[in-house]
């Protein structure tokens, strides 16, 4: 392992490897990446792997609709030598009361002026979209045909791959210990492996985020608790598109292989780093998704997983440096939708590091505003 | 082919039902898994690959392997070499990942 460099990046997630590609893509080829486990361990490998343009604010709509734009070109941009595997088959998203509705129908019109084909459905016409899906009750459906899931690991597999041809170490089972400040600012990393001297620290940690900050002596505003997954057989295909409701908290889709995807936000979780499955979840999950596709009680879940939402008091993300601590960057607090976002992040998170201009101005995602009281309302995240 | 005697072992089997594989009526004892009734009905092919398409047979009878899924009762990806035997079943192999719509 290396005994100095420019910028160190803890977390070998999606965001950790989108950024320190971007870093030596911009010239900043002198840049570590420490992950504690392997590559996609954490929140990324977990994640439910949808991509999603239909947001409710105009930063997410940008974030989204950029990183989507990047997905699209990504095997050759990155001569990634798999398949991040993109398939833009839509997400589905249902209302069932007449305010989320009404959100819907704002949504649209922000996603419109945007430019994003997204179509207001009636139920009977959100069946033509998922033939399978129960419609009592439901008020009406939005339908983006390029939303879409895509392999997460694939993807960070991908960038950290472009990143080492560039010159970026990537140290895999390698622990962060401790980070140690000088005079107002980083001096460097300590690990369980060694010890970086280096004056710039990205805090792309996910749901360990604000260990890693504490480390600093960095008090950051959020935390993180546990999002529960369940999978099922491979069975022929039933539908194309993620289907997800925020009244309900869940999101389904088909991976291309077959088997269903099927997760949900739970309520009052306990704020800790805990990932074990749970058999109340099963029961819960099961029993909601089968009244929303009939079908699936023909299917059987093979594997339950869960994986770490790292919150933040207004769900949106926390990006770019600390006001208190020169040379501590931070991209972290995704609130459930990191993945989606994170080849926007990875720019703009290099961009701010290397001071160079701006593709997307990201000053209003900055820590401070839970200070300033200008919390970043987003309406549509489960 | 079956086993009716053994030095060891006592067969004591369920009364003989009937049930249909692929449309066909076949005999078994009630109770047995599908696979073996089906084994001794000379039915030797369970299922197909996904990617070759070539024949599964019995093979880990302890209903691990998935060599044995097929739609019983339009219940798809069934796995036949454990679950028992029922008077009336309708057994019939499956082509590909299986239907949760009923019919293949």
């Amino acid at each position: 392992m290396k005994k100095t460099a420019e910028v160190v990046v803890i977390g070998g997630g999606v965001s950790g490897a989108a950024i320190a590609y971007n870093l030596a893509k911009r010239g900043c080829k002198d840049v570590v990446v420490l992950e504690k486990e392997y590559l996609s361990s954490g929140a990324t490998g977990r994640c439910g792997a949808g991509v999603r343009q239909q947001w409710g604010t105009e930063m997410n709509l940008r974030l989204s609709m950029g990183s989507m734009r990047m997905f699209e070109r990504m095997n050759e941009e990155l001569e990634y030598r798999g398949d991040i595997e993109l398939t833009q088959t839509g997400y589905l998203l249902v209302a069932y009361n007449e305010r989320q509705w009404e959100q819907f129908g704002k949504n649209v019109e922000l996603q419109h002026q945007f430019g994003l084909d997204v179509r207001k459905l009636k139920p009977r016409e959100a069946r033509e979209v998922v033939p399978c899906l129960n419609i009592d009750g439901l008020v009406g459906a939005t339908y983006c045909p390029t939303d879409g899931f895509c392999n997460p690991f694939h993807v960070t597999q991908a960038y950290a791959e472009a990143a080492e041809r560039l010159g970026v170490e990537i140290e895999t089972f390698t622990t962060v210990t401790g980070i140690e400040r000088n005079n107002g600012g980083i001096s460097g990393v300590v690990t369980d492996k060694g010890k970086i001297s280096a004056p710039i620290v990205v805090d792309a940690a996910g749901g360990w985020s604000q260990e890693i900050a504490m480390m600093a002596g960095l008090e950051l505003p959020v935390y993180s608790e546990r999002h529960q997954v369940m999978i099922t057989e491979p069975v022929d295909p039933l539908f194309a598109p993620m289907v997800m409701s925020f009244q309900h908290g869940f999101y389904t889709q088909q991976t291309p292989h077959g088997s269903i995807i099927i997760g949900m936000g739970e309520k009052d979780l306990p704020h800790d780093t805990d990932v074990r499955a749970s058999w109340q979840f099963l029961h819960k999950m099961s029993k909601l998704i089968t009244w929303v596709l009939p079908p699936l009680e023909k299917a059987k879940v093979v594997r339950q997983w869960a994986g770490m939402y790292n919150m933040t008091p207004d769900k949106t993300p926390i990006l770019g440096a600390h006001p208190d601590l020169e040379g501590f960057h931070m991209a972290l607090g995704y609130s459930g939708h990191g993945f989606m976002i994170a080849p926007m992040v990875g720019v703009l998170l290099a961009e701010s590091i290397l001071g160079l201009p701006a593709s997307l101005p990201m000053d209003k995602l900055d820590v401070g505003r839970f200070q300033r009281g200008e919390l970043f309302v987003e309406p549509s995240v489960v | 082919m079956r086993l009716d005697e053994h030095p060891i072992l006592t067969f004591q089997r369920g009364k003989e039902v009937s049930f249909t594989h692929d449309g066909k009526e076949m005999r078994g004892f009630e109770g047995e898994p599908i696979a073996v009734a089906l084994h001794a009905a000379g039915v030797k092919v369970l299922s197909h690959s996904l990617v070759k398409h070539r024949p599964r047979g019995f093979f880990c009878a302890i209903g691990n392997c998935s060599s044995c899924l097929m739609t019983v009762n339009e219940m798809p990806n069934v796995r036949t070499c454990t679950e028992p035997l029922v008077e009336g079943m309708r057994v019939e192999t499956q082509e590909g990942r299986g239907s949760l719509l009923g019919k293949d």
